[in-house]
């Protein structure tokens, strides 16, 4: 009896700090948000409860639909782009044939280990428009063709994006090479002897066994899109106008700038959601089995 | 040589890996170059080559006039507290989760675990209105907090991975010999579980080093800038010398690069068993 009491203390003692952090700095304050989402609220003054109108002013808000959209394009881009070239890499390195493979993985995971800060900063210059990298290269090609990259209205958003995609695809190459190379080599065999090419043997061996990492990179990417924030704050503040705002960068303003809190609430309210809406559905739609082998 | 591949379509292949190779380590060479020239090579004259000159005085610019050394001492503050606190607060957790049977352990576990979902957004307004409130704004305090619940989930989930792979008879020895779970936890499980450890360090380590958004919406006295945020205060206050600008990013990004070349499979390993998410 003694004993059991002892135990139990003992997985008080190691679980609480963990927990009771948790609880504190992360689960109270987004219940808080949710709750504070209702209410008409300046962060001084007493907080007017306003049902969902916070929700239905969001809705009417030109801001919040070219930041959603901008959320979305960001995602749709990164994904495209890390997956798809993380896997192509991945495909590539993984195969015997290749020698250095250490060195080409290091090199594409360069960019993952500084700041998006620098990142960001870096290619402020290399879209600058007078002196920067890519402009020069049209020069040094003979081509006429220039572009103000980040200062369109158009292109602004995408040359953001690709600076996340550019910076993060290390994250994905590493996963899902990590998973092809923990496929059994005797699955291969078995498919070349049956007299399957290389790449019909990967799209019936890799591809399908590749389902739980898929599940995870798509996760990361798509929910690391909707979030995005700090290219834009570093490269654009924005800009050029709204053109590059994103839910957090929406949020942001209109707490700290603004002084809406309740607002404020309201739109990350919104972008959890989606990114929750966004897990939930990978979760469900991808490989539902973990392999063990 | 391997006879499925000829040896044009292998040289075509090592062509199309290197010039990726290129694409990902070329923006860090010009930027060591860019940190070494002045404003006039940069913006008219040589703005993608070898500097004509090493301007080496860039550097002691920056450290000096930049308050970089600052900013360099604030990251390391934070960085070394937030690191350390994260991983005995969720080894602990992990070794409760792992090794010990209790009724809501995987509660717990799951519980923990959503932290990896959680973006850290929702929680920023409130964050900051707690913060006031308990008067600890403008603290290292109100950033080293946040930083460690939100690192805490990773590497619980890294540590849970890694201590149910080790067979219980390790301690149950230990126990017999009437050592406590205290005991056996400090001499006989932190012991091997150091490679995790290692893990864990260098991947938090690189995540906090570098975070920007909560320092954003939470620091905004100037001595208690870390790194990012000083990066990014730069740009309007020395928006002329290009070269020293240059040379703060280098000086901010070496930690980081320094760690992942020695330890980059560390990282890796951190990164493939954090991904192994159940739940």
């Amino acid at each position: 009896m003694q004993k059991d009491f002892k135990y139990k203390l003992n997985v008080l003692l190691f679980t609480l700090p963990a927990l009771l952090l948790f609880t504190v700095v992360v689960c109270y304050p987004v219940l808080q948000s949710l709750y504070k989402s209702l209410f008409d609220w300046d962060g001084l003054s007493k907080p007017v409860f306003v049902g969902f109108g916070n929700y239905v002013k969001l809705w009417g808000n030109d801001n919040f639909h070219l930041s959603n959209k901008n959320g979305f394009i960001f995602a749709a881009m990164i994904t495209v782009y890390q997956i798809g070239l993380g896997l192509l890499l991945a495909l590539v390195l993984s195969s015997k044939a290749v020698r250095k493979s250490r060195f080409f993985r290091t090199s594409y995971f360069m960019p993952v280990v500084i700041s998006t800060i620098i990142a960001g900063q870096l290619w402020l210059q290399i879209y600058n428009p007078d002196y920067g990298l890519i402009n020069k290269i049209f020069e040094a090609l003979g081509m006429s063709y220039r572009q103000a990259w980040l200062s369109d209205d158009k292109a602004a958003i995408y040359a953001v994006s690709f600076v996340n995609a550019w910076q993060y695809m290390g994250i994905h190459l590493v996963l899902i090479y990590t998973a092809i190379k923990s496929i059994p080599e005797h699955y291969y065999e078995a498919a070349v002897i049956d007299g399957a090419s290389n790449a019909k043997a990967h799209t019936k061996i890799t591809m399908p066994l590749l389902g739980e990492t898929f599940k995870f990179c798509l996760v990361i990417s798509i929910t690391g899109g909707l979030k995005g924030f700090n290219e834009m704050y570093v490269m654009t503040q924005g800009g050029p106008g709204t053109y590059t705002n994103t839910l957090t960068y929406m949020m942001y303003k209109q707490a700290f700038m603004a002084n809406n809190y309740g607002f404020g609430c309201a739109v990350a309210a919104v972008l959890v959601l989606e990114c929750l809406i966004f897990t939930v559905l990978i979760n469900k739609f991808v490989a539902r089995d973990r392999i063990v082998y | 040589m391997n006879k499925k591949f000829g040896n044009i379509k292998k040289t075509a292949l090592y062509i199309v890996l290197s010039f990726y190779a290129v694409c990902s380590i070329y923006p860090f060479i010009w930027l060591i170059f860019f940190s070494l020239k002045n404003n006039e090579e940069i913006t008219v004259s040589n703005s993608f080559g070898v500097p004509e000159v090493f301007r080496f005085e860039n550097y002691v610019n920056a450290w000096n006039s930049f308050n970089i050394a600052l900013y360099f001492k604030n990251s390391i503050i934070v960085s070394l507290i937030s690191v350390a606190v994260t991983i005995i607060i969720s080894l602990m957790f992990a070794y409760a989760t792992a090794r010990m049977i209790w009724r809501m352990s995987k509660v717990a576990r799951i519980y923990i675990t959503a932290g990896m979902f959680i973006p850290v957004q929702i929680i920023l307004i409130p964050l900051v209105i707690l913060v006031k409130n308990l008067h600890m704004s403008n603290s290292f305090m109100s950033l080293i907090i946040p930083y460690i619940a939100f690192q805490m989930s990773f590497a619980a989930i890294v540590f849970h991975g890694f201590l149910t792979s080790l067979p219980f008879e390790i301690e149950e020895a230990a126990y017999i010999d009437g050592a406590s779970i205290f005991r056996t936890f400090m001499s006989i499980i932190v012991p091997m579980v150091i490679p995790a450890i290692a893990s864990v360090l260098i991947f938090t380590f690189m995540n906090v080093w570098n975070e920007f958004t909560v320092a954003l919406m939470l620091i905004n006295k100037e001595v208690l800038r870390t790194l990012p945020l000083g990066l990014v205060s730069f740009k309007g206050q020395f928006n002329t010398d290009w070269g020293g600008m240059g040379a703060a990013m280098v000086i901010a990004a070496i930690p980081t690069i320094v760690v992942y070349l020695m330890f980059s499979e560390k990282v890796e390993k951190a990164l493939t068993v954090g991904s192994a998410v159940k739940g």
